[in-house]
């Protein structure tokens, strides 16, 4: 008999596939959207510092339509088996994703067209589903003593996650009435808080399972993930006050402060690396190296601005370092993985022989998407200093051709699962 | 890591029951004391009038401690023993009655602190107790680096689903499983 058929006691952890592939698929599909709707704004990239318009449509469908959005999908589906406790019923996981996706569609379409309905039911929408996804993994993480190095990084992200959504509905509320005193300042605060709280805490907490999972070495000790989450934790009080404060020398320091959870961080990921058995790495591996030294680029940037250095130029680089450098390179580097390393595992999980990772990967479309990634914010980040909008569009154009060759791959992926999945049911030995 | 180095425990067949329970509990480890001189006999005897039936004692020692064992064993207490490197072995007590008093087992213990051992139906690791992703990295270092294996009993707290795609991509699976309490056990299969 096979393990499933009588394993529920340990196989109860293990979400149904479309728990976490209906969070992976939005964000295909967003990733193509967010660089489409960058595209079509990328006359305004030049020296944008904040307000309505496609920018902020575009970074919203990338910050919240990928970033968290694949962030949501790991986190149900690691979260409980890193843990080994539950996380929370399979329906509140899903109701998550149905508050949430309508809500960023329309919050970016409201960030677009400046239409007030959309603002506001767009931002009541998404955060009621982040809320949800926040109480789930807090009381995940209430059970947990042992992990404190990944548990106490989530934890970063969590409070990081109400803290920036109750500010994001602040600054929503603001256009209408007018409320903030230093709309700046809270906006840079939003920013802050989603890019190196939320999803930058959510990054590091699980690269300490899945990097080490992925190449196949020792985990990075919990003295060194307690080490790094404290710093970073003294960063994001820094950073985020003195923003708030209007403090740049605060913020400063903060950024400061983060380099060096920074470095904690990646020298123990150069240890993880350095202790793999897998010795070839992965195509995905590409796009992750990439984030780990954009990630200190992206803080240096931010001091810079901090400090008032030429902000016309070091805000609009900032943001794309943050988010379209570190996190995009690395949450859609540990998608390409991900994605059929779950579909292989989902289709061996009610017995038989599952579906190769070597079947379902076509590396093709996968190298070109880093390709264009790679070309589209490097062309993006010339641009933006020197001002030049032919130089944007040519880094959005690139960006959106990696999106559209990594849906592809996507694609292809769900295809070839579905047609093992449909030989298996018939009872055909599969290949 | 090579499955033939392991001796064979010569009576019992692996670990009793009772172990996964026993792995939680703090080790009074009393080589400082031996190294030092100093005869712990009174300190273990002090710790051992302090189990309650159903509870256990966990003792390392440089040396396989049998007068202790038998001492224990007339005092009510099962006992488990197995070697976990030079001059290092870890007893487990169960106060039960001394239903079954003496077994041992020499261990091999890999990189990632899993142990291993063999038995009549093949190499078995014990990979419990240990924080993801250690469990398949064990696992995996054992299929990757023993020659001539082609069968593993794993002693796990849970199915390891992650383990599924990599057993699968080294032409392994999982043929039959068990599940008692605290001790799923998987056999794993090369190319069946």
């Amino acid at each position: 008999m096979f393990a499933g058929a009588f394993m529920m006691g340990a196989k109860d952890r293990l979400l149904p596939p479309s728990v976490p592939f209906r969070f992976f698929a939005t964000a295909v599909l967003m990733h193509v959207a967010g660089w489409a709707v960058l595209l079509a704004g990328a006359g305004d990239l030049s020296g944008y510092m904040g307000g309505l318009g496609l920018p902020l449509a575009g970074l919203h469908l990338i910050t919240l339509g990928v970033l968290a959005m694949s962030g949501m999908g790991a986190a149900f589906q690691m979260l409980p088996v890193a843990t080994r406790r539950q996380l929370g019923p399979v329906w509140a996981c899903r109701l998550s994703w149905w508050l949430f996706t309508p809500g960023v569609v329309v919050l970016s379409l409201g960030f677009a067209t400046a239409w007030t309905w959309a603002l506001h039911g767009g931002a009541t929408l998404a955060v009621a589903g982040l809320a949800l996804f926040a109480f789930l993994v807090g009381r995940n993480l209430m059970q947990v003593s042992d992990l404190p190095g990944v548990t106490r990084h989530v934890w970063l992200a969590v409070v990081s996650l109400v803290l920036l959504a109750g500010l994001g509905l602040l600054l929503v509320v603001d256009l209408d009435i007018g409320v903030l005193p230093d709309r700046a300042a809270v906006a840079a605060t939003h920013a802050l808080l989603a890019g190196y709280g939320f999803m930058g805490m959510l990054t590091m907490g699980f690269s300490m399972v899945l990097i080490p999972m992925f190449v196949l070495s020792q985990g990075v000790p919990d003295r060194v993930g307690t080490r790094s989450a404290a710093l970073s934790a003294a960063a994001l009080l820094l950073g985020a006050g003195g923003s708030l404060a209007g403090s740049g020398a605060a913020a400063a320091l903060g950024g400061l402060v983060g380099l060096a959870a920074v470095a904690v961080h990646l020298k123990a990921q150069a240890a993880v690396l350095k202790g793999r058995m897998r010795k070839r790495l992965e195509s995905f591996f590409r796009l992750v190296k990439g984030a780990w030294v954009v990630l200190p680029l992206s803080l240096a940037a931010g001091i810079a601005l901090a400090l008032g250095l030429a902000p016309d130029v070091t805000a609009p680089l900032w943001g794309l370092l943050l988010v379209l450098g570190w996190l995009l390179s690395f949450a859609t580097g540990i998608l390409q993985r991900i994605m059929p390393f779950l579909a292989s595992m989902h289709s061996g999980a009610n017995g038989g022989k599952p579906v190769l990772l070597s079947h379902l990967v076509w590396e093709t479309p996968l190298t070109l998407h880093v390709a264009g990634h790679a070309g589209g914010v490097a062309l993006l980040a010339v641009g933006l200093v020197l001002h030049s909008p032919l130089i944007l569009t040519a880094g959005a154009v690139l960006g959106l051709a990696g999106a559209l060759s990594f849906a592809l791959f996507a694609l292809v992926m769900t295809r070839r699962y579905q047609a093992y999945e449909n030989t298996k049911n018939k009872g055909t030995p599969p290949e | 890591m090579s499955g033939d180095i392991l001796k064979t425990d010569d009576g019992k067949a692996g670990p009793p029951a009772w172990l996964a329970q026993a792995l939680d509990v703090a080790v009074l480890d009393v080589r400082p004391s031996l190294a030092a001189g100093e005869d712990p006999l009174g300190l273990l005897l002090t710790a051992a009038d302090a189990v309650g039936f159903g509870g256990f004692l966990v003792v390392d020692a440089p040396f396989n401690p049998s007068p202790l064992r038998r001492v224990l064993a007339a005092r009510g207490f099962s006992s488990y023993g197995r070697r976990l490197g030079p001059a290092h072995w870890r007893v487990f007590f169960h106060m039960d009655g001394g239903q079954d008093w003496d077994r041992d087992a020499e261990v091999d213990v890999l990189p990632e602190g899993a142990l291993t051992w063999n038995e009549a139906d093949g190499l078995h690791v014990d990979v419990r107790k240990l924080t993801p992703p250690l469990p398949m990295l064990a696992i995996l270092r054992l299929l990757d680096g023993t020659a001539g294996l082609d069968a593993l009993v794993v002693h796990h707290e849970r199915l390891p689903q992650f383990l599924i795609p990599e057993l699968a991509e080294r032409g392994w699976q999982v043929v039959r499983t068990a599940e008692e309490f605290q001790d799923v056990r998987l056999w794993l299969e090369r190319g069946s």
